[in-house]
Order: C-alpha cells, then structure tokens, then sequence
C-alpha cells in the first residue's frame, strides 16, 4: 500500500492512516455469476481487494470487466454467488442498513419533483437525521458550490450541475464511503476536468474514501491514490497501480513526466488482458 | 389525452380558426340538413309565413340543426329563470356534482385497488379479469339495476348517479395508476435501498410522487366517463334533475333545440371538467415544464 508522500513543496497530503486500522473494503476471492439464458456469465472472478480508509481508489477497465458489479456487491445492489466482502467491518448488508456510504449513479437520479434542496434533503429525511436537516443540506450544496440554486428544480440545472447536487446529496449523510459509479461519464470533458478538480476538494476536506469506477485512464491517474485495472471475460482484476502523484493536484498535475509513466503502465495492464 | 389539455395563449389561435370555419360552415350545411323537411311542411299546405323550402328552412318548428337564432331562442327559454329548478343552470350543477362525487369516488377506489394490485401479483391475477368484464357491461343495462339496488338500502336521487358514474370511472384510474406505481425510475428504486427506506417511504417519497403523471392522465380519460355516465345514469333511472333528465324529456316531446342546447351545456360542461383537471394536475406537479 503506497501512499503520496507529503512535500513541502506540494502541501500537505491526504493524512495516512495508522499503520495498524483494518481495512474500510476487505474482498476475499469475491465471485458473482449472472444466469443468462442457455449459461451464465461470470461478472467478476476471485477478485481480491483491500482499501485503506482515507484512499482514493478507481476502478478502471473495459464495459463487461465488472467494475461496476464489484461496486454494486459493496453496496449490497447485489449479492455474491462466491467468496466474501467486509465494509467498515461488517458484511455488505449491514453496511448498507446502517449507512456507512453514500452512492453516486451514472445517472444523477434526482427526483424531477423535489427541488435541488429538496433532493439533498432526501436522505436525511428517510433516516430521519436528528438535527438542523436543513442546515446540514445547505451545507452541502454550498460545498459542491450550489448553493444559489436551491429553490430550482434539477432540470433546470446543466448535466454538471446535476450530479455535483447528486455528489452533495450522497455526502449529506456524512456516511465514510463514497461509491460513485462512473459519474462524470456523460458529461463533456471541460466540465469532466473541472468536476475532477472539485471531486479532489471535496475528498481532501472531507476525509473520505471514496470508490470511483471509470473508464477513463486520464481521470483515474489524476483523482486516484491507487488503480485498480480490471479485464473483461471474466471480470477480474488484472492489477493494482499505485499513483505516487503529489497533492494537491492541479492542472499541473497532468503534465508531470509521472502522470503518462503511470497512464502508460495502466494502458498495458489493460492491453495484457485483451490480449 | 393530449388533445384534450387546453394549452396556454400559443395554442388559442389554431383552436379559433377552427372555431371561423365551424362557424362559416355551420349556415349552409344547417339549410341543406334542413330543406328537405322543410319543402314536405310547405306540401302539407301549413300555415307558414316562408314561402320557399329555402326560406322555411331555418324557421321549422322541430328542426333537424336548428337556426342560430333558434338556438339563440332556446337557449334563452332553457337558462332562464336562472336559479330554477327546470332550468339548465340548476340541471347542469346536478350533473357535474354527481360526475365529481363520481370521479372522488372512482379516485379513492381507483388509487385503493391500484395500491392493491401492485402489492400482490395474486391479488392482481385473481382480480383484473373480473375488473376487465365489470367495464364491459353496458353502463346502461347496470345502470336501472344499480339504481334499483340501492333503493333498496334508502339510497336515492343524487347518490346512485355518483355511483355509477364512479362505475365506470374507476377503472381507468385503477389502471393508470398501477402503471404509474411501477414506473419508479430503477436507480432511483436503488437509491432509496441504498439509504435502506422502509417500503412506506418508498411508497410516500418515490414511487406516488412518480405516478402521478400517470394518474392525471388516467383522470382525463376518468372525467369524461364519469360525465357520461352520470348522464347515462339520469336517463336511464328515475330522475328529477340533471341533464339526463332534461335530454329523456325532451326527446319525447321531440324538441330539437332544446336537445341541441342541452348538448352544447353538456359539451361545455365536459371541457371545463377537463380544464379543472389540468388546473388540478399543474397545482399538485409544480415542477412540470409545461
């Protein structure tokens, strides 16, 4: 497990955690099947996987590599045909009953009849949150920069703005994961970037861990402290790339010599799978 | 139904041409419906101030389409004095009271089998058939027996129009709206997992909130039904008022005009039923950008 090293000259880096902590996201041999008609398709094959608390981890690979899948049996969307899982310590299901995350969906899937405040709202409401709800949503949106749009209603709001309410949304729980499931994938690559910068923010004023599929190399290099690069047919993992980049990062980050060493270095990990 | 939502200024101009045309062909097509009458009551050698079939025309007594100025006549001698019970303001108020009693009832009942019916896979397997044949029993063949039915348990007048109306308007609803509790965006079924709802919140926070696109244009098609059938109903059970009533009277005396007046009330009051549901609909759905 590598971890960025603080540099005076970068500022301070995301805090390490101590030597000793278990791991947030512990996978044994995980395993999911899906029955197709006339056979089965295996979505994801002995993967094996341990994230530390505080980490940034993409999981990268083509479509039917089963990042998704993996995302979604640790958020117990789905349950596994093989092996095991532990999330903050405890099996998936308990995890999800008592809310250790917050998701992001590819889609921002907010509710057209509640407004932007409203939508943040939502799960402090189902969980009934003790508190000043509405401060803590309020909050919310100002971190993701929203805070003037409350009173609109999500279309009325650009694909961007969308799913930074959605970002808010997932965090308004304070849960310590967050699994975002190719977020930024619909939108342009200006706003892609921009989202990025603010994601990294947001990560680095929180302290979470987050969990972040994707499918692109670029995106998965500048956000991640670790990569986890995945392959198709079966789904597994092919290999798991540590990004030794400073933080924070900046713009700046995507000329360092270092960025297209490691973007190199995932590329033939996904090639080797292909091939 | 789209046909049916009155759109805001933009859409007025289309619908007054066709209202220009409607006029400008309405005074030829009335003389020829006309003439022909009109030439026999002039061989019958009438008493008759015309003196041509053409002339005669628009002033027969019971006429096929009656004459603007008839219908002018008529519609004078049929609203007035207004606040009279044999009058058409009192008879239309009859009747679009009992079609909203009828569609409140077919509303509760339509929503409450559609709850039901998305509950249960056996519920809806054991009922929707028999729901299917109760909608193709002629409403005027249940109507007298319905009528007579409730009789019997002291239910009279106004009520048993309302449940008859709500007869034939519930199932529209009990449709639309089960279609609309399924319609649950998927991520957002999985969202509310992932903040581990309870069912009674994802009922009451996603799954009623998106169905009521499909409830309001289940209670369009609902309105009008129910409008026809408490009409229905007036005419085919013992009434004293309504515009069924007044349609089953003067048809046996044969008074042309005063039909055409009633059915122009009626229309009116059809569109305004209507109107009120899209009032309802853009109160209830704010966030529509219509």
């Amino acid at each position: 497990m590598t971890y960025t090293n603080p540099s005076p000259q970068t500022g301070p880096a995301q805090p390490s955690p101590p030597p000793n902590e278990p791991p947030i996201v512990s996978i044994r041999d995980l395993q999911k099947i899906f029955p197709v008609p006339g056979g089965e398709t295996v979505a994801l094959k002995d993967a094996n996987l341990s994230i530390q608390r505080g980490e940034f981890i993409s999981l990268i690979g083509p479509s039917g590599c089963g990042k998704t899948t993996l995302l979604r049996l640790m958020a117990d969307l789905e349950q596994p045909t093989g092996g095991g899982l532990l999330i903050a310590g405890r099996p998936a299901d308990e995890a999800r009953r008592e809310r250790q995350y917050g998701y992001v969906f590819q889609a921002p899937a907010l509710m057209e009849w509640r407004t932007v405040l409203k939508n943040v709202l939502l799960p402090l409401e189902v969980m009934n949150v003790p508190g000043d709800r509405l401060a803590r949503a309020r909050e919310m949106l100002k971190l993701v920069g929203l805070e003037k749009f409350e009173r609109n209603y999500p279309w009325q709001l650009s694909g961007g703005m969308q799913q930074r309410v959605s970002i808010a949304r997932a965090l308004a729980f304070d849960p310590p994961l967050l699994f975002m499931d190719e977020p930024f994938g619909a939108l342009d690559e200006i706003t892609r970037e921009h989202l990025n910068l603010e994601l990294l923010r947001l990560w680095r004023e929180t302290g979470k861990t987050v969990i972040f599929v994707t499918h692109s190399i670029p995106e998965a290099v500048f956000l991640s402290t670790r990569v986890v690069v995945m392959t198709a047919r079966p789904g597994r993992i092919e290999g798991v790339v540590d990004i030794n980049l400073p933080h924070p990062r900046s713009d700046d980050t995507r000329e360092d010599p270092r960025f297209f060493t490691l973007a190199t270095e995932i590329r033939e990990l996904l090639k080797k799978g292909h091939a | 139904m789209t046909a049916l939502r009155p759109s805001r200024a933009a859409g007025l101009g289309p619908m007054l041409i066709v209202a220009l045309i409607a006029a400008a062909l309405y005074w030829p097509l009335m003389l020829a419906a006309n003439v022909g009458p009109a030439g026999r009551t002039l061989a019958s050698g009438a008493e008759l101030e015309c003196r041509t079939a053409l002339a005669c025309a628009s002033q027969l007594r019971n006429p096929v389409v009656p004459a603007p100025a008839q219908l002018a006549q008529g519609f004078m001698r049929l609203s007035t004095p207004v606040t009279s019970p044999l009058a058409l303001p009192y008879n239309v108020g009859v009747t679009a009271g009992e079609t909203l009693l009828g569609l409140l009832l077919a509303t509760v009942t339509g929503i409450g089998l559609a709850l039901l019916l998305v509950a249960s896979r056996a519920f809806e397997r054991a009922t929707l058939p028999w729901l299917v044949a109760s909608q193709t029993v002629p409403v005027v063949a249940i109507a007298p027996m319905l009528a007579v039915l409730l009789g019997q348990y002291g239910v009279q007048g106004f009520l048993p129009k309302a449940i008859i109306a709500a007869y034939i308007a519930f199932f529209p609803i009990a449709v639309g709206m089960s279609r609309g509790l399924r319609s649950a965006d998927p991520l957002h079924l999985d969202l509310m997992r992932t903040y581990h709802a309870s069912s009674a919140q994802t009922y009451r926070l996603l799954r009623f909130p998106a169905s009521l696109p499909h409830l309001f244009t289940a209670l369009k098609v609902a309105v009008t039904s129910a409008l026809v059938g408490s009409i229905v109903a007036e005419i085919s059970t013992i009434s004293f008022s309504g515009l069924g009533k007044m349609l089953a009277e003067n048809s046996r005396a044969s008074d042309t005009v005063a039909l055409w007046v009633i059915m122009g009330y009626g229309a009116v009051l059809g569109v305004t039923l209507v109107a009120l549901v899209n009032a309802l609909e853009r109160w209830v759905t704010p966030w529509s950008r219509r």
